[in-house]
């Protein structure tokens, strides 16, 4: 505002320079122009005078011999009313070398000298007007004419006419003309001088507003009108810096967007966005900041906010978006994941909470919780995953992976009866790392298909190997939901199956409850397809999730598997050991072997057998090792 | 301005020519006429002791002689020729304004050495001076443009008013045309000079104006005043020899100018002044055939 008031102030200056010198040049010339008017009017007065009374009256005259009375008289006559009525102020004929042959006065003196270059060049046959300053005339100047007298027709110049003409009526005259000059100028001047300052005026507004316009959009998204990401870091910064105020920032990220944007158009996506945006919108104070950083991501900056309060604004977020939206005639219900980093608790710098906000918001979109406070480093890092997600790329590419196993013992027998597949990592420098610090990575991305697909082929691989030293050992492979919603994945198994000349009861596929949770049409659809063709499954962690009891119903689970939370304390709590036999009633009733993990003590091994369990997985027999290490172990306490 | 120019250029040659003391014979035109010693001095005593021959002329004559823009000095082929001869005379030649019809009787009186200025050399004119013939001309009739009288010739002038300078030819033709006019003369009048009378045609007060046919054409060509006049047709009536007027007993003078005049012919000056007057129709072969 201030800059262009500047500019246009430059404008009205620069533009004031040409408007004077125009005004300058233009008033010069109209004071030459009625100078020369001035003296051009006595000049064609003079002539009249000359033509009409002075060389009729000297017609035959020879000046050099002085003139005839008749000559006289008849130039006194024609000039007394001229004189009288103030037309001529003086009439001087004179002859070449100067004497004054008649004066309207009578007197042969005065005149003027004979040496004046004016009167030479009126003798030499021109006509010299000048305008002499005569403090005693009115007006105080009187135009003086000296012209040669032609007083025939054959051109002849006999003599000077010196006359002196009244200035005054002439300077009234023009002073008026200038006068009249000068307003029209000086309007017209300012009349231009005001279009230029409209001109100057409106093209400063024009560029303040572009400017303007280019600073909104520097700064906000298009589609929404929020802030952009730019903005959203400038407004962090500003909210930061006021010390000793605690507040929030969230990650907001709407699940399934791509899925929106896929089925119904990326016109629909942007409809989506607009509602959660305004929806988001309505739903904050006015300190707070809505900003969209791209895509389905947006952010908040919530001052002046301790985690309570925080906590419920978000909660009445997240209700205002799962209200049903409308796109294209498809209802939809939106849910998005929010991730909130507090400050000065996780961090005072902008970019350190907005990693934080972002972990948080990960962790939830892998949990059940939509609303997901950052906890600590502990938080998988999706900056760490990124990196993880690229190494396991080559991992995969160069071998680095390793299948290790862990046996599963017949707790009446004692005897191994199958092992499940455990992937490590051999990492070229980290060594060897266990599945939680690479498989949450790679489920993230598209890499659990490849990675999957791998351990099955090793373990079916491995599976042959040990089938053909003499054991039977049936194999368990853990799959993802991922896996399971792909299309085609039963197909992919049994052709797996049949390259390795496997039966198919020998593979116990281990499905996690939240993964068949996830989505229960396509999972339930994909282990339908496994168990049609004789593929095990086996419902991982059961009694963490929450699987729904008509899914167990109606799919045919070859294996239940108690989580090591209930096993770990059988002994001494009994709300555990209830839900270890309930479980254990409640798999055999759906006509499916139990299998108890993290058994680490003979005891409890005891009682897991006496309580009905069928198989037990654990340190008591055996850490996960190679395969060609299990047989090699004492089974110790399995058979007490 | 072309006119005032030549002037100029004819002025500097008459200063320039005007020393004596040069001999050198010089290729041609005014600037390179030489004296001729002998001719210098054949002159009369008093010109040579004046060191000026003076011609009078009557300046309202143009191109013959007339008045330059500063209204005082005279210009046109007669000044050019005077100026010549003055050069090849070894003297000033200085042109003097006067009146026509009085010029031979001023000249008898000795005011001038010589009358130049368009004058016809008739038997009368000779009872009262010599000649030295210089040009040839016939009257021509100038009407005002239009022509509003239908003027065609002398018979058609009967009944209007003809103006003229008094103590011309032309006046005298006028007076002789009258009796061909019975019954219906021509006003007649006759004014100072020249232009006096061209004024009459101006102002529409006479129905033509008899003048030398150079004048005449000159006055129907010239930018200033072809807007004026016309002539009411090609023919040169009564042509006639334009001489150098001498007083009866300046036979010397008569002589030495006469000379003069042959060696400006011969020379070749005399057409060239012709052609910077436009009126090389006009030349003779020599002045001689004149003189009596």
């Amino acid at each position: 505002m201030r800059t262009s008031a500047r500019l246009f102030a430059a404008y009205a200056v620069a533009s004031l320079v040409p408007i004077g010198a125009l005004g300058a040049v233009m008033l010069h010339g109209t004071a030459v122009d009625a100078r020369r008017w001035g003296q051009d009017q006595g000049r064609a007065q003079a002539a009249v005078i000359a033509e009409m009374a002075v060389a009729p009256a000297l017609a035959e005259a020879d000046l050099a011999d002085g003139l005839t009375t008749g000559q006289r008289d008849r130039l006194q006559r024609a000039t007394d009313l001229a004189i009288y009525n103030d037309s001529v102020l003086r009439l001087r004929v004179r002859g070449f070398n100067g004497q004054v042959v008649f004066s309207d006065d009578g007197t042969t003196a005065g005149g003027i000298s004979i040496n004046d270059p004016a009167f030479r060049s009126a003798a030499a046959g021109h006509t010299e007007v000048g305008l002499l300053s005569v403090p005693e005339a009115p007006g105080g100047q009187v135009i003086r004419v000296l012209q040669p007298i032609v007083a025939s027709a054959s051109g002849q110049s006999v003599g000077v006419l010196e006359l002196y003409l009244p200035y005054e009526h002439i300077a009234a005259r023009l002073r008026e003309q200038t006068a009249v000059t000068y307003w029209r100028l000086g309007a017209g001047l300012g009349l231009l001088y005001l279009v230029l300052g409209l001109i100057s005026w409106s093209t400063t507004r024009s560029l303040r507003r572009y400017a303007q316009r280019q600073a909104h959009e520097a700064l906000h998204d298009a589609l929404t009108g929020l802030p952009n990401r730019a903005a959203f870091h400038e407004r962090a910064r500003a909210a930061l810096a006021q010390d000793g105020e605690p507040g929030a920032i969230v990650l907001v990220d709407l699940d399934r967007f791509k899925e929106v944007n896929d089925t119904l158009g990326h016109h629909a996506g942007d409809e989506l966005l607009a509602v959660v945006a305004d929806r988001l919108r309505a739903g904050l104070r006015p300190a707070d900041t809505l900003a969209r950083l791209g895509g389905d991501e947006f952010a908040l900056i919530l001052p002046r906010s301790d985690a309570a309060t925080v906590r419920r604004l978000l909660d009445g977020l997240s209700a205002a978006l799962a209200t049903e939206v409308v796109l294209d005639g498809v209802p939809l219900s939106i849910e998005a994941s929010f991730g909130v980093a507090h400050y000065p608790e996780h961090g005072r710098a902008v970019d350190e909470l907005l990693r934080r906000a972002d972990a948080a918001m990960y962790h939830g979109k892998r949990g059940s919780a939509d609303i997901v406070v950052y906890a600590g480093e502990d938080m998988s890092h999706p900056t760490q995953w990124l990196v993880v997600q690229a190494e396991l790329r080559h991992a995969l590419a160069r071998d680095e992976l390793v299948l290790h196993y862990q046996p599963k013992v017949d707790l009446r027998t004692g005897e191994v009866v199958g092992v499940e597949a455990l992937v490590r990592w051999q990492h070229p420098q980290r060594g060897l790392l266990p599945p939680s610090e690479f498989l949450p990575a790679a489920e993230q991305s598209g890499l659990i298909e490849p990675l999957t697909a791998w351990v099955l082929a090793r373990a079916l691989a491995d599976q042959a190997a040990w089938t053909a030293t003499g054991r039977s050992w049936g194999v368990s492979v853990n799959v993802s939901a991922r896996n399971l919603e792909k299309p085609g994945f039963a197909d992919f198994v049994s052709g797996l199956l049949a390259e390795h000349g496997t039966p198919a009861h020998r593979l116990l596929l281990e499905i996690t409850e939240t993964a068949l949770a996830a989505d229960t049409r396509r999972a339930e659809q994909a282990v339908l397809d496994l168990t049609t063709r004789g593929i095990g499954i086996s419902v991982d962690d059961f009694g963490t999730g929450y699987t729904s009891m008509s899914q167990l119903r109606g799919l045919p689970i070859a294996e239940i598997k108690i989580d090591r939370t209930f096993v770990r304390d059988v002994l001494e709590a009994p709300p555990s050991q209830a839900i270890v036999r309930a479980i254990i009633a409640l798999a055999h009733g759906l006509g499916s072997r139990v299998t108890a993990e993290g058994i680490e003590s003979p005891e409890v091994a005891d009682w897991l057998r006496r309580a009905g369990c069928d198989e037990a997985q654990g340190y008591l027999y055996s850490r996960p090792v190679p395969w060609a290490e299990v047989g090699t172990y004492e089974i110790t306490g399995a058979a007490s | 301005m072309k006119r005032a120019l030549l002037a100029a250029v004819l002025l500097a040659a008459l200063t320039g020519c005007a020393a004596p003391a040069r001999s050198e014979p010089a290729p041609s035109g005014d600037a390179g006429i030489a004296v001729n010693q002998g001719l210098h001095e054949s002159l009369p005593e008093s010109i040579r002791a004046r060191g000026t021959i003076r011609f009078m002329t009557d300046a309202s004559y143009a191109p013959m002689e007339q008045f330059a823009a500063d209204g005082r000095t005279i210009i046109g082929f007669s000044p050019d020729l005077a100026s010549a001869l003055g050069s090849v005379l070894g003297v000033d030649a200085e042109m003097v304004q006067g009146d026509f019809h009085t010029a031979l009787d001023d000249l008898a009186a000795g005011q001038y050495d010589g009358v130049l200025s368009s004058m016809n050399n008739t038997a009368e004119r000779r009872k009262k001076a010599d000649f030295v013939d210089y040009f040839a001309a016939g009257t021509a009739i100038i009407v005002q443009r239009g022509n509003p009288k239908g003027v065609t010739g002398f018979r058609s002038l009967c009944g209007l008013v003809v103006s003229t300078e008094r103590g011309t030819v032309q006046a005298d033709l006028l007076q002789r045309s009258q009796r061909a006019c019975e019954g219906n003369p021509m006003t007649i009048k006759l004014y100072k000079t020249n232009a006096d009378a061209l004024v009459e045609l101006r102002t529409g007060r006479a129905a033509a104006v008899l003048n030398d046919f150079p004048p005449a054409a000159y006055l129907a060509s010239d930018p200033r005043t072809k807007a004026f006049y016309q002539l009411a047709s090609t023919t040169q009536y009564e042509p006639g020899l334009f001489g150098i007027a001498f007083a009866k007993d300046a036979p010397e003078l008569r002589d030495a100018v006469q000379a003069a005049f042959d060696e400006l012919v011969r020379t070749g000056v005399y057409t060239e002044l012709l052609q910077r007057w436009g009126i090389g129709n006009g030349a003779i072969a020599s002045g001689t055939m004149g003189r009596v």
